[in-house]
């Protein structure tokens, strides 16, 4: 590849300037639409916009599944959502909306979000789906029309959006870190959520014991995993706290405990401490399993769960490291704790707006059908 | 590695694929699910952050982001049932008379095209004309 081509900056722009005149030639208009030439356009400058992003960001060696489902989806994605944008059949715009959602579902299994990726596929594809093709069934029209055959300033539009994705990657393309591609846990950052309570030297104990934990898991050495989980379990109760753990520091159950008395009976109200208290107290139960149906079982039967359970435990606390996949009975705690008044809030907006929506489309008198 | 820029990266071509959307189309579904485009891109936004910093709150506000969108669904959808009541059509420059004061209008000047349609096709007539059985007829003779 010749140096000025390698440019990032020039490969990007190469890549709007494409999508832009492919959007323009695939958009619908009575004259100069070009299906044929608007999709190769499209397809060449996804294809610079993918040589872009693999050079620009890492084209990432060693985990071929997960690479192979990320490319998979956000073609996928992209692709069936420039479908949906250029596609004068307003019904086909609608299906391909559809295999849009599916395509980012996969996009939110690979961000460790089962949950939301099954929310949404029931939500949108099953539901929205559904009823607009309803509507579009109520207000068929047959042949050419002025909403499905016109654009409103093709040329523009697409420069205009094209503009804001190249605003976007260049300030993406400025923002990453030298080695981008290998740093996803950033662990030296301090982030409020959800542990707030969490001193440095806490994460940096729970880092450690989330790596010793994940070699005790792998290791095929029954004796040094029994060992490494020793630790990782001691180290543990000397962070949070326990019954008869003397450490250097205050455990975290101690500094929590002024805040709210008794954590079985708090005398505090405020939500978030009480979240994490809960979260703590979830986190000393997995590691006393541990200890119960591990560290002290019989050879043979040693419980490999309830290490993987602590593991995951100790990921969502520290707040820090990788999202465990199975996340779905932390992301409840967390809606039912943190965020009950938005939860409600929601309930109560889509009760609004079903009550909206039935006295809008109501039909009245004076109104002709 | 799929790193956090990956995602932000489709984010960001989703977002600005509805953008266009949005932009240009003139049927007020296709608007519509444009706009729910956009929605995507935000919510992949907020997932890959969440997942960068082993948060979940990235997914709460996703979920979040789901119930609005479906709360504008619906109200979308009965506005739209509204509006082709009485403009019999979904065309969204029906409705460029309620536009900013000393805003020339938007006068579509290229005609459509006109779409042959071809004919259906026509059996021809053949064989016997239906009528009553003669046994039937005799039936009724007598």
């Amino acid at each position: 590849m010749p140096p000025e081509f390698a440019d990032p900056k020039l490969q990007l722009a190469l890549a709007l300037a494409l999508g832009a005149l492919g959007l323009y030639l695939l958009l619908p208009k009575p004259k100069r639409r070009s299906v044929a030439a608007g999709t190769f356009l499209l397809i060449a400058g996804l294809a610079v916009l993918g040589a872009f992003v693999a050079e620009s960001f890492g084209n990432p060696v060693g985990q071929l599944v997960p690479d192979i489902l990320f490319w998979l989806f956000s073609a996928g994605a992209v692709g069936f959502g420039t479908m949906l944008v250029t596609q004068r059949n307003p019904a086909r715009g609608a299906i391909s909306f559809a295999f849009v959602i599916l395509s980012s579902c996969g996009l939110f299994l690979l961000l460790a979000a089962p949950f939301l990726m099954a929310a949404t596929i029931i939500i949108y594809a099953g539901a929205i789906i559904v009823t607009f093709l309803f509507v579009l069934m109520l207000s068929h029209v047959k042949g050419p029309s002025n909403e499905n055959d016109r654009a409103r300033e093709p040329l523009l539009g697409s420069l205009a959006g094209m503009a804001f994705v190249g605003l976007i990657l260049f300030v993406l393309l400025g923002a990453k870190p030298a080695e981008a591609a290998t740093t996803s846990d950033d662990s030296e950052t301090e982030f409020a959520l959800p542990a707030t309570l969490l001193t440095k030297a806490d994460r940096s104990a729970l880092r450690e014991v989330h790596t010793s934990l994940g070699e005790a898991l792998s290791g095929d050495d029954a004796k040094a995993s029994h060992e490494k989980a020793q630790t990782a379990h001691d180290k543990l109760a000397e962070v949070i706290g326990g019954d008869g753990v003397t450490g250097k520091r205050k455990p975290v159950l101690e500094r929590l405990a002024p805040l709210i008395g008794d954590p079985k009976r708090p005398t505090t109200h405020d939500p978030r401490l009480l979240a994490f208290t809960a979260q703590t107290l979830q986190l000393q139960k997995a590691n006393d399993g541990v200890e119960d149906r591990y560290l002290l079982a019989a050879p043979g039967k040693a419980d490999r769960a309830a290490l993987q359970k602590l593991k995951d435990e100790v990921a969502v606390y520290s707040g820090n490291g990788q999202l465990p996949a199975r996340n779905v009975s932390n992301l409840g705690l967390l809606l039912y704790s943190e965020h009950l008044l938005a939860v409600e809030m929601a309930g109560t907006l889509l009760l609004v707006a079903t009550i909206g929506a039935v006295a809008i489309a109501g039909r009245r008198k004076g109104v002709p059908a | 590695m799929i790193s956090l820029w990956h995602f932000l990266i489709v984010g960001a071509v989703l977002f600005g694929l509805g953008l266009v959307g949005f932009l240009t189309r003139r049927n007020m579904i296709t608007l519509f699910l444009c706009a729910e485009l956009m929605l995507q891109g935000v919510v992949l936004n907020f997932l890959a952050f969440g997942r960068m910093h082993g948060s979940l709150n990235g997914q709460v506000f996703g979920l979040f982001i789901i119930t609005v969108a479906a709360c504008e669904a619906g109200l979308a959808l009965a506005l739209f049932l509204m509006l082709y009541r009485r403009g019999r059509s979904l065309d969204s420059g029906l409705w460029q008379t309620i536009r900013e004061q000393g805003v020339p209008p938007a006068i579509d000047t290229e005609p459509l095209p006109i779409e042959t349609e071809e004919p259906h096709p026509v059996l021809p007539v053949t064989g016997m004309k239906p009528g009553v059985a003669p046994r039937e007829r005799e039936v009724t003779r007598a």
